[in-house]
C-alpha cells in the first residue's frame, strides 16, 4: 500500500476528533463545515427526502459527538467513519420503509443535479480546491467503470442491497454480480488511491 | 453457498466494506477478518474507497440552517458521555470511566463558572458604561460653564441687576456684552414657575416692552439663559410670568425690573 504524506494543516481531522473528545463543540462545527455537505448529499441520494436526510445528518454528528472516543485511526479516516455512520443510518431507515413504496417514490424522485458541486467546504481555499478535485476524480472513476459494474456498486451503495439481492433484482447469477462488485471496487481503489482523505490508513 | 465457496474469503473484502454481504457471509467474513491483519488492511482501504463514493452523490446542497441544527442537536446531548458509562463497549477499565465521569462533572462546573463570570463581566461593563455617560455629561456641563464664564470675562461686559422686594429675594444678573450686543441672564433664588407658566424677559425701549426669551428655574432656584440678543436703544429689562411659550405683550405684572447701565 503506498504511503501518502498527510500534509499537516491546522487543525487536521484527527485534531478535531481530539477536541470533540475534550467536549469542544466548535470542533463539531468545523467537522460539519468539512463533511456536512457530502454527508447530506449521500443521505439525500439514499433517502430521497430532504427532511429525512437532514435528520440522518444531525444524528450522525450527534453520534460522532458521543462516540468520538471510540474512533480508531487504524480503521480509516474521519470522513470514512462519518460516511459509514451516515450511510448505515440512512440505509436502516430505507429498509424500515416499505420497499415497494420506496421504489415508487424513487422513480419520481426530485432531480437535484441543479445544486452546485459540493457547496461549502468551510473557508479554507486549499481544502476546498482539494475537495473539488477529489469529487471530480470520484465522478471520473465511477464513469470509467463498465455500466454493469457501476450499476451493481450503486445498488449496494445507495440502496443497501446485498450481492444476492442485486442478483435477484437484475436477474443475473450471484457469481456474476460478485465479480462485478469486486472488479469495480478494485478499479475504483486504483483510481482513487491518490485522493484518499487525510488520515486515511 | 456454492458460489461463496468458490470465491476466496479475501475476495469478499470489497463487498464487505461496501456492506453488500449477506448476514451469513458477513459473519463468516468477520471471523476470518479477526485473524488476518492483511484482510483488515484491505478492508480499511476499501472503506476509504467506499467513503469516497459519497463524493459522487449528486450535489444536493443542505439547507444553510442545517449547521445550526446540528450544533443544537449536539447541545442537547452534552451530558451523554455520562450515560455512555453504562455501556463501555471498548472495555476501558473502571477508573478511566470514573475519571471521565468526574471530568464531565468538572466540565459542567467550569461551564457554570464561566456563565457566572460572563454575567459578572456584563454587569461590570454596564456599570462602567453608566459611569462613562455620567462623565461625559459632567464634561459637557463643565465646558458649557467655562464658555459662560469666558463670555462674562470678556472686555466691555457690564452687569445689571434686576431685583424685587418680595422674599425670598429672587435676583437676576444680566451680563451684557455690548460689542456682541448679547447677554447672559442668570437668575437665582427664583422659585419655579407654576405648571403651564414660564418666566419671560422683556426689554423696555421708549417705555414700551419688547418680548425676549422665556425660561424657568432649576429646582436649585437657578436659571441660566445664554445668547440673549439685545435690541438697540433699550433702557430696562423686566420679567413677568407668562403662559408657556411666552407672550407678545405682558399679561401679568412685572415681578422684577432693572436698569441697564451704559458701559463705563
Amino acid at each position: 500500500m503506498p504511503e501518502h504524506s498527510t500534509i499537516a494543516r491546522a487543525p487536521g481531522d484527527l485534531q478535531l476528533i481530539q477536541r470533540i473528545v475534550a467536549g469542544d463543540e466548535r470542533a463539531v462545527a468545523e467537522l460539519y463545515d468539512r463533511y456536512g455537505s457530502v454527508l447530506y448529499a449521500v443521505t439525500y441520494r439514499i433517502l430521497g427526502e430532504r427532511a429525512d436526510a437532514e435528520e440522518v445528518v444531525m444524528e450522525t454528528f450527534a453520534q460522532a459527538w458521543r462516540e468520538a472516543r471510540r474512533f480508531e485511526t487504524d480503521r480509516g479516516s474521519v470522513p470514512a467513519w462519518l460516511t459509514m455512520m451516515a450511510r448505515s443510518r440512512a440505509l436502516d431507515q430505507v429498509r424500515s420503509r416499505d420497499r415497494r413504496e420506496r421504489l415508487a417514490t424513487s422513480a419520481a424522485r426530485e432531480d437535484d443535479s441543479r445544486a452546485p458541486a459540493m457547496g461549502a467546504w468551510g473557508n479554507d481555499p486549499t481544502r476546498e480546491a482539494e475537495q473539488n478535485e477529489r469529487k471530480q476524480k470520484v465522478v471520473e472513476a465511477m464513469a470509467a467503470l463498465s455500466p454493469v459494474q457501476r450499476e451493481a456498486i450503486e445498488l449496494a451503495y445507495y440502496e443497501g442491497l446485498s450481492q444476492s439481492e442485486i442478483a435477484e433484482r437484475l436477474n443475473e447469477p450471484l457469481g456474476t454480480i460478485k465479480t462485478r462488485v469486486r472488479l469495480g471496487m478494485l478499479k475504483l481503489r486504483d483510481a482513487l488511491r491518490p485522493y484518499y482523505y487525510e488520515s486515511a490508513v | 453457498m456454492n458460489e461463496r465457496e468458490q470465491t476466496s474469503m479475501q475476495d469478499l473484502a470489497a463487498a464487505y466494506a461496501l456492506g453488500a454481504l449477506s448476514p451469513e457471509e458477513t459473519r463468516a467474513f468477520e471471523a476470518y477478518l479477526a485473524g488476518s491483519p492483511e484482510a483488515q488492511r484491505e478492508v480499511a482501504e476499501f472503506r476509504e474507497v467506499s467513503a469516497l463514493l459519497a463524493e459522487g452523490a449528486p450535489g444536493a446542497a443542505p439547507d444553510p440552517g442545517l449547521r445550526a441544527r446540528v450544533l443544537q442537536r449536539i447541545g442537547r446531548d452534552k451530558v451523554v458521555p455520562l450515560a455512555d458509562r453504562r455501556a463501555p463497549t471498548f472495555g476501558a477499565p473502571l477508573p478511566v470511566w470514573v475519571a471521565l465521569a468526574a471530568s464531565v462533572v468538572l466540565a459542567i462546573g467550569l461551564g457554570t463558572m464561566l456563565v457566572k463570570t460572563r454575567r459578572e463581566l456584563a454587569t461590570r461593563q454596564a456599570a462602567i458604561d453608566s459611569v462613562r455617560v455620567t462623565l461625559a455629561q459632567v464634561e459637557t456641563r463643565l465646558s458649557e460653564r467655562e464658555k459662560t464664564l469666558n463670555s462674562i470675562m470678556e472686555p466691555g461686559v457690564t452687569l445689571s441687576l434686576l431685583s424685587t422686594t418680595s422674599a425670598p429675594q429672587p435676583r437676576i444678573q444680566l451680563f451684557w456684552n455690548r460689542e456682541k450686543n448679547q447677554a447672559i441672564v442668570h437668575a437665582f433664588q427664583l422659585s419655579r414657575a407654576d405648571s403651564g407658566l414660564v418666566y419671560q424677559l422683556w426689554f423696555i425701549k421708549d417705555g414700551k416692552p419688547i418680548p425676549s426669551v422665556t425660561f424657568n428655574s432649576e429646582p436649585t432656584g437657578h436659571a441660566l439663559v445664554e445668547n440673549v440678543t439685545l435690541p438697540e436703544g433699550i433702557t430696562h429689562a423686566a420679567v413677568t410670568v407668562e403662559p408657556a411659550g411666552g407672550s407678545l405683550q405682558p399679561t401679568s405684572p412685572v415681578i422684577m425690573i432693572g436698569e441697564l447701565k451704559a458701559s463705563s
